[in-house]
């Protein structure tokens, strides 16, 4: 903290130590919670109550209706497994995508790395995931489903899912900077997304050559192996996570460098 | 210490371009003008700043002045890393905290406690950090009542003072102050230009953009003066500040018919034609009175009909407050009880005690009993009070106040203690 007293001339910022870095992502985070849920009577009650009145929606539409089954498991906790880390992904991207365009106060007035902006949106959406995650164990328990030692895959998946959430975020949110279109376009693709991933369905059920395709997207390993290590308490399907986990990475990372290039640029555009 | 080194900043004007704007723009590489699809060529380039180079030293006060768009806040973007140049290098050495707007980290649902916490992250400063300030910056912002109330229920000024507080005690190597002291009230401002005068008296550096020439000289001891993007001067406070005011003056001396054009109000009886201020010892136009000379408002009229015993109000306004320091008035003697057609009146104030500073004429008409309003001219010809030329040496205008009242120190030795 104490800087030395003849300081040397930078071309660059200041580094932001380590420590203030993750002050000011929790910081930030608790900023973007406290504003969501404030005069709100429900307050958390919505983290929970969005998958699962979603869920009861599936479970008439697909279930009843559409005669899918949950592969062995009552259809309302398979589809739960699914639709906690969908919202998570959805809910992340959907306010990620505005916010430096939301902070725009703070991006054209004070310095400080701007991916610390997606990142508290993302990570304020973890408060969401896990309440939601609270009520997926309520429902475990109710339909007596029990954990296995496949448990442990569980937050391997949700590694994945952050880094994959995160980086998709720091993408939208960046060229959404310089092109407000990108809003419009991420929430149509949103609510294509769900359907292109095993969240309704399992990918038991989607045949080559469509499976092929599936699998491609991220999302679908992330969900199998979520489902697969508590649903199902089983070993995961090693291909599909594999061919998540290669993208994972490469989409954050390139994502990352992407949103270190333009950062610069922001507060000339914004 | 701050080091601007050939730095041009520009920036693109069509930036809300359409994609037609975009494949046409694309379709001519390397071209540096937009392609906008209703107006066809447009330049694209505004240039912020061009071709500054500058060397700021720790331990100093840098006023920075210029007109609106002069590239002010360019500036102090650019040291702060919020922008980066298109063109040279911007070295800074140390801590940067801007104030281009205070409180702008805050959160309005979160209480003056959290947002010390945030606004102190945004600045860098961990958390164990700002809790052994917490007490000062509390105390300084005088925030201890609504420390655990949520922002939004704070008035303005309480929110900039916290802002201000918070940046101030985030131990910055550079400050960089915009025009924010604006808000506030008074005893806060000056309390806030105290501990900017303290940072300085420290070894930090302060950049100030301030329009109030008055604080700048209080608080900067070297000028930069900004004009079009690029450094106009940059030198010694007194003397830029000098030459900055003289030039303001000599614009708002050609403007001087239009001010008489605009901020126009009344009824139009009678219609100010002419208004001048005339130096009492030449007897000629001027837009500089010395300090304790005489000064003449020369007020010319047209009247298009038969108007009885109009008054004539003048006010002195002080430019940077808007401060009325003085008044006159005519009175039942000192114009025909009618008046018809043209005429001129002299308004004489014997001396002008005034202090060295900017200020402008409002006139009023009225009738006798200053009910209607024949003319208004809110905004007349501006003037500066100058040095006599035969100013004592070491006389410097450092005094506080706008009038400068005659006054002398006497000493008596009441008892001596051995």
């Amino acid at each position: 903290m104490t800087a030395s007293p003849v300081a040397a001339l930078s071309d660059h910022a200041e580094r932001v130590g380590p420590r203030a870095y993750w002050e000011l992502l929790l910081n930030l985070t608790k900023r973007e919670v406290k504003g969501r849920y404030s005069q709100s009577l429900f307050g958390f009650g919505w983290a929970i109550i969005q998958p699962l009145a979603t869920m009861a929606v599936f479970t008439f539409v697909f279930s009843r209706l559409g005669n899918i089954s949950g592969d062995g498991v009552p259809y309302p906790i398979f589809a739960f497994g699914g639709l906690v880390p969908w919202f998570f992904f959805l809910n992340s991207v959907n306010s990620g995508t505005m916010s430096l365009i939301t902070y725009r106060n703070i991006v054209t007035k004070t310095y400080f790395p701007r991916e610390i902006i997606p990142f508290s949106q993302v990570c304020s959406r973890l408060i969401d995931f896990f309440a939601a995650g609270a009520m997926f164990v309520g429902l475990m328990v109710y339909y007596h489903v029990g954990l296995t030692r496949w448990a442990w895959m569980a937050p391997v998946a949700f590694l994945l899912l952050v880094l994959f959430t995160t980086g998709v975020t720091l993408i939208t949110s960046s060229v959404n900077v310089f092109y407000r279109d990108v809003s419009p376009v991420v929430q149509i693709a949103l609510q294509l997304w769900l359907y292109v991933t095993p969240v309704p369905y399992p990918l038991s059920r989607i045949k080559p050559p469509w499976r092929f395709w599936i699998e491609l997207n991220p999302l679908s390993g992330i969900v199998e192996c979520f489902r697969s290590s508590l649903v199902y308490g089983r070993e995961p399907d090693w291909h599909v996570l594999g061919i998540s986990a290669a993208f994972t990475a490469v989409v954050f990372m390139g994502a990352f460098a992407l949103f270190k290039s333009l950062d610069r640029y922001f507060a000339d555009v914004i | 210490m701050i080091r601007l080194d050939r730095v041009s900043k520009r920036y693109r004007a069509g930036r809300s371009r359409t994609v037609v704007d975009l494949i046409a723009s694309k379709l001519r590489r390397g071209d540096q003008h937009v392609y906008s699809a209703s107006r066809g060529k447009v330049d694209a380039n505004v240039w912020a700043m061009k071709d500054v180079s500058l060397d700021v030293t720790e331990g100093a006060g840098l006023g920075v002045i210029g007109s609106n768009g002069a590239g002010k806040t360019t500036l102090l973007k650019l040291v702060s890393r919020v922008t980066w140049p298109s063109s040279g290098r911007v070295q800074v050495a140390g801590r940067v905290v801007s104030l281009i707007e205070l409180g702008a980290g805050f959160h309005p649902e979160l209480t003056g406690r959290e947002n010390i916490y945030l606004g102190g992250g945004l600045f860098g400063l961990p958390r164990r950090e700002i809790d052994r300030r917490f007490d000062e910056i509390v105390q300084f912002a005088e925030v201890e009542a609504l420390i655990d109330t949520p922002m939004k229920r704070y008035s303005s000024g309480l929110y900039a003072r916290l802002g201000f507080s918070v940046a101030i005690y985030s131990n910055p190597d550079i400050v960089l102050v915009d025009e924010v002291l604006a808000v506030g009230d008074a005893a806060f401002r000056r309390r806030a230009l105290e501990s900017l005068r303290r940072l300085i008296s420290e070894g930090k550096t302060v950049l100030f953009i301030s329009h109030d020439m008055w604080n700048v000289r209080r608080l900067c001891n070297r000028i930069l003066w900004m004009d079009g993007g690029s450094v106009r001067a940059y030198g010694p406070a007194a003397e830029i500040a000098e030459r900055y005011m003289s030039e303001v003056n000599l614009r708002a001396l050609g403007n001087q018919q239009n001010a008489l054009q605009s901020h126009r109000g009344g009824t139009g009886e009678i219609r100010l034609t002419q208004l001048d201020i005339i130096d009492g010892g030449t007897g000629r136009t001027t837009d500089r009175i010395v300090e304790g000379g005489p000064l003449v408002v020369r007020a010319a009229y047209e009247a298009a009909a038969r108007v009885p015993a109009p008054v004539f109000q003048i006010a002195i306004v002080d430019v940077d407050t808007g401060m009325i320091v003085a008044s006159a008035s005519s009175s039942a003697g000192d114009v025909p009880a009618i008046v018809d057609g043209h005429g001129v009146v002299d308004c004489v104030f014997e001396s002008v005690p005034l202090r060295r500073r900017q200020f402008v004429l409002r006139m009023t008409i009225t009738d006798s009993h200053q009910l209607v309003s024949y003319d208004v001219v809110t905004a007349g010809p501006r003037f500066a009070v100058v040095a006599a030329p035969a100013a004592r040496a070491g006389d410097d205008d450092d005094e506080d106040g706008l009038v400068a009242l005659p006054y002398r120190f006497e000493h008596r030795m009441t008892s001596v203690v051995r």
